[in-house]
């Protein structure tokens, strides 16, 4: 992963988010460091790959993992059916949790089916463009994970985002700014110029996501805009700062030039394994056998 | 429409000159009655090679437009007069804004409010951080109508004869919506022309932002009801017909059970304008140099 890391902004100016942060950040490092143990601690010492030069497909493919976790969150709770066999790849990881929401407000129904509508879509295109080289859906933990990333941020000791159409809102917020933040750092480091193009779309599409989910949650007032500052600090705390706290004028996730930040593919993986230890992590949180394809360690 | 009721409700900002005070009401005024929106307008082909200052200095025009937008709705101000510079990087001086005495929107839900003052600032920092970017390359802000603009759109659309996008929460939504997706449009298609990394990189995180309000607006749209989908739709229309394609806008409501916040394709993905696209829509459908509707003497720039 050096040459990777080399390739990649080291994100130091928005750690001062973190030095902000005061001592509640180690506390909620050392809770998530153990309270995730299970899943990333006990992988066995990994076997050294010398890593090539990281080509589109590599990036592409480290976005579709992104999408088929939003694309199995979203789908479960909109339709309470997850990918089909054809659109997760052959010998596709297993999903643990997730089922239809009992929606009461009709738009917030909507909203969902959208999402959905529009994640599906992207596991479609990406697949479709990466062609054989495209990997199947990795293991997908729906459960337990969201339960670990609860206890670890301070909201409790479980949460079901399935639970009722308010938790599902809450629980869309955990992934949406980060595909945001994923993509924005991805879409530097392609060759191509389609690629990149078909990756500014599939962006834009998760920053429409993210400004709705916000929006809502606002809306919503509390308890749920302090859950969804507790989960944005759980993920500056594993994923190099780059986060804006919610609130009623703090809609948009950027920096002071309102600009969006990024993250490096490192960043992002430890906030999805959901462990914001040094060290190299290779699985974790809501990816409990890892990703699939070649960017696959938080480092 | 009558332009001398409208002169007397009409309030010029800026480094205001009468001539081109009434050069840009006699466009409008052109651009209404030949309402050039079909294709038939066709664009001159750029011929020179783009650089990244042209790309950045064409965004810098679309940001003085939110700008001004924005802070006219939320203070009544105009950007210079709450201390953002409309000159260009050699003293150039800014253009005109022409806009409705008074334009402060009466807000009633505080959290719109704090909405859209957010969205101000945004695209003053947008605005701000181009102009740093350029440096003695940016472009001075040209001339913004925002206020025969949206009354010739409104009647393109088939939306009545007027439209006052300060006059209500309402009202002010489906005015904000009528940029938002085009400047997501806008720097997604201009993202591919930049070279510099460091400058696709801000562009891209500025799409991004350009995308959270759209989807903020939007959602706003989407609750206020079917009046205010319909008009987003008919305005989402227009912006496709303006554009040449027909097809490539989406606008707020419902289809098949889905909600149509998203304004994307059917691969989940947000469209992509060219330059001459963008250009076409927020002129109105006016030539390529000539301008119209919101920028009634053209963009300043290359891209223009």
């Amino acid at each position: 992963m050096d040459k990777l890391r080399d390739r990649l902004r080291s994100g130091v100016s928005r750690r001062s988010f973190l030095a902000g942060m005061g001592t509640s950040v180690g506390a909620t490092v050392a809770v998530l460091a153990t309270g995730c143990g299970n899943d990333s601690n006990s992988n066995p010492t990994p076997t050294p790959v010398a890593p090539p030069a990281l080509t589109d497909a590599d990036y592409l493919n480290f976005a579709l993992n992104l999408e088929y976790l939003e694309a199995e969150f979203y789908l479960r709770a909109a339709t309470g059916s997850g990918l089909s066999d054809t659109d997760a790849g052959s010998g596709a990881g297993t999903v643990t949790g997730g089922s239809q929401v009992a929606f009461k407000t009709p738009a917030i129904q909507q909203y969902a089916m959208e999402i959905a509508n529009d994640e599906l879509a992207h596991v479609r295109f990406l697949r479709k463009a990466l062609g054989s080289a495209a990997v199947s859906r990795p293991a997908i933990n729906l459960s337990g994970s969201f339960n670990a990333a609860a206890s670890a941020a301070g909201i409790g000791s479980s949460f079901n985002p399935f639970a009722d159409e308010n938790s599902f809102l809450v629980g869309a917020f955990t992934f949406e700014d980060v595909g945001v933040t994923a993509y924005h750092g991805a879409a530097g480091l392609l060759t191509d110029k389609n690629n990149l193009a078909a990756a500014a779309g599939i962006l834009a599409t998760e920053a429409y996501h993210a400004g709705e989910i916000r929006t809502l949650i606002t809306q919503l007032g509390d308890p749920y805009v302090t859950y969804a500052n507790q989960i944005s600090t759980l993920r500056a705390t594993a994923g190099g700062g780059a986060e804006t706290m919610l609130s009623g004028n703090t809609i948009v996730a950027s920096d002071s030039n309102s600009i969006s930040y990024d993250r490096t593919p490192s960043q992002v993986l430890h906030i999805v394994y959901l462990n914001a230890m040094a060290g190299t992590i290779f699985s974790g949180g809501f990816f409990p056998s890892g990703m699939n394809g070649t960017i696959i360690a938080a480092s | 429409m009558d332009f001398i009721d409208e002169k007397d409700r009409t309030r010029v900002l800026l480094e205001e000159k009468k001539s081109s005070r009434r050069s840009a009401l006699l466009l409008g005024g052109a651009a209404l009655a030949g309402m050039a929106l079909s294709r038939t307008k066709a664009f001159a082909q750029a011929s020179t090679t783009v650089t990244d200052n042209d790309i950045l200095n064409f965004a810098l025009n679309l940001e003085f437009l939110e700008g001004q937008f924005y802070t006219l709705a939320t203070t009544g101000n105009a950007l210079d007069q709450i201390g953002i510079s409309t000159k260009g990087g050699d003293g150039t001086a800014g253009g005109t804004v022409t806009v409705k005495t008074n334009p402060m929107v009466p807000f009633q839900d505080p959290l719109l409010k704090q909405l859209a003052m957010e969205i101000a600032m945004d695209e003053q920092n947008h605005v701000k951080f181009l102009q740093s970017a350029l440096s003695t390359s940016a472009v001075a802000q040209p001339n913004i109508d925002l206020m025969n603009s949206f009354n010739t759109l409104a009647q393109a659309a088939g939306l009545g004869a007027s439209f006052d996008p300060f006059a209500s929460e309402t009202n002010f939504l489906l005015g904000a919506f009528i940029f938002e997706d085009v400047g997501v449009t806008a720097y997604q298609g201009a993202a591919g022309l930049i070279s510099s990394k460091t400058y696709l990189d801000k562009a891209v995180g500025i799409h991004n932002v350009e995308a959270y309000h759209a989807a903020a607006i939007r959602t706003r749209i989407f609750q206020a009801g079917p009046g205010a989908q319909a008009i987003s739709q008919a305005i989402a229309a227009t912006r496709a017909k303006l554009d040449g394609t027909g097809t490539d806008d989406v606008g707020v409501g419902i289809t098949n059970g889905a909600a149509t916040i998203v304004d994307n394709d059917a691969n989940g993905m947000t469209y992509a304008r060219t330059t001459r696209q963008v250009l076409s829509i927020v002129y109105g459908g006016g030539a390529a140099g000539t301008g119209g509707v919101f920028y009634p003497n053209a963009m300043n720039g290359t891209i223009r």
